[in-house]
């Protein structure tokens, strides 16, 4: 019974530690290897540090070490200055949250001038794998309803589905369900971009007429045909082309200006 | 009394799940797939605490998760309430004191869930079937459910067990015929 008991508390434990494991490892990004450095010289460190106090002793400059008092009592004042510096800076951090939060909203507004806006914030996400909704915290109150179209600082966010007095349900442009009528900036070739399930922050374009010519890192506007959606709104940019042996076939992946994952702040269009 | 206070702490645990959801997985994600412990939580009560309640507590769960994210009401609270009839189904069939057992149930409502949820969606809102990509996904959810199943199972058969003591009377008698 006690051994039972003990391999299943082990059990669990083992299980917590793959799981950590697999939710560092699969969101670690490989270009960074800063992990792999600090443990390098964590490692190096000391070996360097004794080999460094080695030459010092044997070319006579380990004076510094002689005035041991002083430098724990100036240890203790930079310790004290230190912990002051950390909370001034803490307070930095947030109202510089604050500035940024507000400059968002600001530029938002002067960016869209031209149409009639209100803003909101993102108060709830999906929480299917497999769908991309978003909650936003203005409603009928503020003058919200359905199809209304919904932009953030770097481009398009989605269309308004469903509203109550407070919230609005939005439905992102990464939602399989959603389809957006696109030209490109340069060539002006329109094509229809669809939501996949794929990823967070890309959109497959489709029905690419056979003519166009898809360049990678070419912009993507919103062309103003379907009725929801204003012309000339910033929507990604081209990240791969996909020729098949049938022309018509052809399709391309478009990054999303937007990064649905970090979206905070929003504004609809209500003309 | 006691059955109202087990409902109470159903919603209580329904409550921590969703902000877990919403909050916490969006960042502690294995390659940005969450984990979906609402199946979980309607199976466990379909299994422990019968039929009527199973799917009760799934179609509550499911109206109330379409009513906060979903464009429409309604898939949501049928495929959760398929998960409660099945649970309890289960419970007829298998024994629910192995791990195995529950991890496997685990994964088959998992699946099957999560397949009736993408299909109806997609007729209803005709989206490209990406089968493969959805399969994948699939199979990383499965296995972060059966992890936490794993953690928490010493937890879920303490509140299954009394879930059970509390809605079923005849509980050993089911056991053995």
């Amino acid at each position: 019974m006690y051994k039972n008991k003990k391999s299943g508390a082990i059990g669990i434990v083992v299980t917590v530690i793959i799981l950590i494991l697999l939710v560092v490892l699969s969101n670690i990004n490989i270009d960074k290897l800063s992990v792999v450095e600090n443990i390098f010289s964590t490692i190096v460190m000391p070996f360097q540090n004794g080999f460094t106090m080695l030459k010092n002793k044997i070319s006579g400059n380990d004076t510094f070490f002689t005035d041991l008092d002083n430098l724990k009592t100036e240890n203790e004042e930079l310790k004290q200055k230190n912990s002051e510096l950390e909370q001034s800076l803490r307070e930095l951090e947030i109202i510089k949250a604050e500035n940024t939060t507000l400059k968002e909203q600001m530029n938002l507004k002067e960016k869209y001038g031209e149409y009639n806006t209100v803003s909101g914030y993102v108060i709830n996400r999906d929480i299917s794998n497999y769908t991309g909704m978003v909650v936003i915290n203005v409603g009928s109150d503020d003058g919200v309803q359905p199809n209304m179209t919904v932009i953030a600082d770097k481009g398009l966010v989605g269309n308004v589905v469903s509203v109550t007095s407070n919230t609005a349900k939005v439905q992102t442009i990464v939602d399989p369900a959603s389809s957006v009528s696109c030209i490109i900036n340069t060539s002006k070739d329109a094509f229809i971009t669809k939501g996949s399930i794929d990823s967070g922050r890309e959109i497959r374009a489709t029905y690419i007429p056979t003519d166009a010519v898809l360049v990678q890192d070419t912009s993507v506007e919103t062309s103003g045909l379907g009725g929801i959606y204003p012309k000339g709104i910033h929507v990604g940019t081209i990240k791969e082309v996909v020729n098949t042996q049938n022309p018509t076939d052809k399709y391309a992946t478009i990054e999303t200006a937007v990064d649905f994952s970090k979206l905070d702040t929003v504004l609809v269009i209500l003309n | 009394m006691k059955k109202t206070l087990s409902i109470l702490l159903i919603f209580l645990v329904f409550l921590i799940i969703y902000f877990l959801q919403v909050n916490f997985f969006t960042w502690f994600n294995i390659a940005g797939v969450k984990p979906n412990l609402f199946v979980i939580l309607v199976l466990i009560v379909g299994l422990f605490a019968g039929r009527n309640l199973g799917i009760s507590t799934g179609v509550v769960i499911g109206l109330l998760l379409d009513l906060f994210i979903s464009k429409k009401v309604g898939i949501t609270a049928i495929a959760l309430g398929i998960i409660g009839f099945i649970g309890a189904l289960l419970d007829k069939n298998f024994s629910k004191d192995s791990k195995i057992t529950i991890i496997l149930m685990v994964f088959l409502t998992t699946i099957i869930y999560e397949v009736l949820n993408y299909f109806i969606n997609a007729v209803i809102f005709s989206y490209t079937l990406e089968i493969a990509t959805f399969a994948i996904k699939l199979l990383i959810e499965v296995v972060f459910n059966i992890l936490i199943t794993i953690i928490f199972y010493p937890l879920i058969q303490k509140a299954g067990f009394a879930l059970e003591e509390r809605f079923k009377e005849t509980r050993i008698l089911t056991r053995y015929f």
